[in-house]
């Protein structure tokens, strides 16, 4: 994803990414991204949590806003639930 | 073989987060140079925001991603932005998707963007969204690199996209 967004960026379009391996983000350096300490495949959070994706894509987008250093990973505050709780 | 091995590993990753920690902590490192910069020149509520996602969502009548080439497929699909949902898949053999298979938000957050738009948040949607793979690997890195992604960077351009949200799978 982050060399993806890095030749996005380059071309001169202001990306941000939602990040869920911080360690790729950190290796890859893309401009901006938010962090979340979440499963693969789930960066916006749980099916049919229409509130919590709504947060995580503002945070996301609040971050393309004010992250003014270049390579910026910002952690978000949400802790993911226990994944059994998924299942009920 | 293959796939069902990957589906597999897939599910396991989900069920054991370490696991995934320790698949990061093997992964080869790559070395780039520098860190690109374009800067937000306007407020968020005056820009049209694209979608360009890694979690392999295509529609059901364009060419799936390729899960039998071992390095991937590092293709794009086009994502119109009002794509009825039943229109739409995931094909990725390399996460567990069966929760993005119910609702596509989690990772294609098409309708959340929606909202922002009715809200006045944002000011547009990209008429046109980019679906890609992750886990791209071999001599498939230089094609992301040096076709796939300047190629999205160009239709971007052309639809007047003023930012990018990235989201993996």
């Amino acid at each position: 994803m982050g060399l993806v967004q890095r030749e996005i960026e380059k071309k001169g379009i202001p990306t941000i990414s939602i990040s869920i391996v911080r360690k790729f983000t950190e290796e890859i350096r893309p401009s901006r991204a938010v962090f979340l300490k979440w499963p693969l495949g789930h960066p916006l959070g749980e099916p049919f949590n229409i509130r919590q994706q709504a947060i995580v894509l503002k945070k996301a987008l609040e971050a393309l806003a004010d992250i003014k250093e270049p390579g910026a990973i910002r952690d978000l505050p949400f802790r993911w639930r226990r994944y059994e709780d998924l299942e009920k | 073989m293959g796939r069902l091995k990957n589906r597999l590993i897939a599910k396991l990753f989900t069920k054991f987060p370490f696991l995934v920690e320790r698949w990061v902590e093997k992964a080869a490192p790559w070395k780039v140079e520098g860190i690109p910069w374009a800067p937000v020149t306007k407020p968020v509520k005056d820009c049209k925001i694209a979608i360009v996602t890694t979690a392999g969502v295509h529609l059901k009548n364009q060419k799936p991603f390729d899960m039998h080439d071992p390095h991937g497929d590092p293709n794009y699909r086009e994502i119109p932005k009002d794509t009825p949902k039943e229109e739409l898949m995931i094909t990725h053999d390399y996460y567990d998707h069966k929760d993005a298979d119910k609702d596509i938000n989690i990772v294609f957050p098409i309708d959340r963007l929606k909202e922002l738009k009715e809200t006045g948040e944002i000011k547009d949607i990209a008429e046109i969204n980019f679906g890609i793979m992750g886990h791209i690997d071999g001599g498939h890195i230089y094609t992301l690199i040096n076709e796939t992604a300047p190629e999205i960077a160009e239709k971007l351009r052309q639809q007047g996209v003023d930012a990018v949200l990235l989201t993996p799978g």
